[in-house]
């Protein structure tokens, strides 16, 4: 099969329909995996699985080089970056936790608060995927175009890079050397004292020794 | 069992904490009764938007009624992710299976904000705080990808958008992951509950 028909197939609502729950089934699993999973080590390459549902979006928005770069930075680079911190750090963190005691004299009313204080974040963010869904869902909010999509993405996207953006593609490189520059100083573990000086200091020492030597003959 | 541990602790361990708990409900009752004068108020002042909210979403409160089964089912005992990730996942397709295309991926990547938002605030590894970071900044690109896909596919804004988005998260992980191990060195520990040096 040919790309132009897998462009084709993926590209009937009823294919792209099933695609799209497929991969939604798939990275919500693996985001509650993620969140969820009491082995953080676990959790970061559980990531990976994340990223490449995510990157498997862009592909059926026809975003195909932002694709690749997905998998490239996201589910290559950042996450074995996030692995090599896990591997740095104690990742046995989350098995210290000790369950708060559960006190029996609490009225039943003050046990129900004492509970949302506790999953105040998951309060919060449930409220904020509800107002967020409300305030998307609705019918003509979206201006939507019914254009098909352009086959030189590529060629757009270089051509945007370099003649309307050019100046935030360069200020981004800028920022991409400040940070990784800045990453390296921080990360770099300096010690107290030189290690050169000591033997330095110790021949000195030896050398007015045997001065001191020579002074008292 | 529960009666003879109880009539083994004396009354006066009890006595501070009962005064603690008095003052936790007495705040907690207040700022109940506060929602509840809120929320009639607010109807008074606009009349018609909770009932337009409840008339039209009505999926919503089948989606509220799927997470109290959720509850129950967790209660009795079943496996905690797999009824979480089951709920979540049901409630998404009753939500977005009558909506159109650039809805759903609007809302999966809302789904995903949030998903990050929880992490971000409940997780006490710091490392994994990074993690829903990068989560949430996934779903910021995914956005960015369907609105350039739905409203903007000649020009492809979103889609340069996302591309700067990539580069500055790939920064951010560099510069927070080192300080992360800067201060695993200094502190030996990466918990984010004391991790309070900056804090007064």
């Amino acid at each position: 099969m040919s790309y132009d028909n897998l462009t084709a197939l993926l590209s009937l609502p009823v294919m792209e329909t099933w695609m799209f729950y497929v991969l939604s089934a798939l990275a919500i699993c693996l985001g509650v995996g993620v969140l969820h999973d009491r082995v953080v080590i676990r959790s970061g390459f559980i990531l990976i699985g994340v990223f490449g549902t995510i990157a498997g979006f862009f592909l059926l928005l026809s975003a195909q080089f932002l694709a690749m770069a997905q998998i490239m930075i996201y589910a290559v680079a950042i996450t074995l970056v996030v692995v090599i911190a896990l591997m740095l750090t104690n990742p046995r963190l989350e098995a210290e936790r000790t369950a708060e005691p559960d006190d029996d004299n609490m009225p039943a009313m003050a046990k129900f608060f004492a509970s949302c204080k506790r999953n105040m974040t998951l309060w919060i963010s449930a409220f904020s995927f509800i107002t967020l869904y409300v305030a998307i869902s609705g019918e003509n909010r979206w201006p939507v175009a019914g254009l098909p999509v352009a086959k030189d993405q590529v060629k757009v996207i270089g051509e945007a890079l370099t003649t309307t953006y050019s100046i935030p593609f360069e200020f981004s490189s800028v920022l991409l050397l400040a940070a990784l520059m800045g990453a390296i100083m921080i990360a770099k573990n300096e010690p107290l004292h030189d290690p050169d000086e000591e033997p330095k200091k110790a021949i000195e020492d030896s050398k007015t020794q045997i001065n001191n030597l020579a002074l008292t003959r | 069992m529960i009666t003879q541990q109880q009539s083994v602790v004396a009354p006066n361990a009890l006595k501070p904490k009962t005064t603690k708990l008095g003052i936790n409900l007495a705040i907690a009752y207040s700022v109940f009764a506060a929602a509840v004068v809120g929320t009639f108020a607010g109807k008074s002042f606009a009349p018609n938007g909770f009932e337009l909210v409840v008339a039209n979403h009505y999926d919503l409160w089948f989606c509220v009624g799927l997470a109290l089964v959720g509850w129950v089912f967790r209660s009795v005992g079943g496996h905690k992710g797999a009824i979480i990730t089951m709920t979540i996942l049901s409630c998404f397709i009753i939500l977005t299976l009558n909506q159109g295309q650039l809805v759903r991926y609007l809302s999966l990547s809302a789904l995903l904000f949030s998903m990050g938002m929880y992490g971000m605030g409940q997780s006490r590894n710091a490392v994994r705080v990074l993690i829903s970071i990068e989560l949430m900044l996934n779903a910021v690109n995914l956005n960015l990808i369907a609105f350039s896909r739905y409203v903007d596919p000649i020009q492809l804004k979103g889609q340069l958008f996302a591309i700067f988005v990539l580069t500055v998260a790939a920064a951010e992980a560099a510069v927070g992951l080192a300080i992360v191990l800067q201060l695993y060195r200094n502190t030996s520990t990466v918990d984010m509950n004391r991790f309070n040096l900056l804090k007064w």
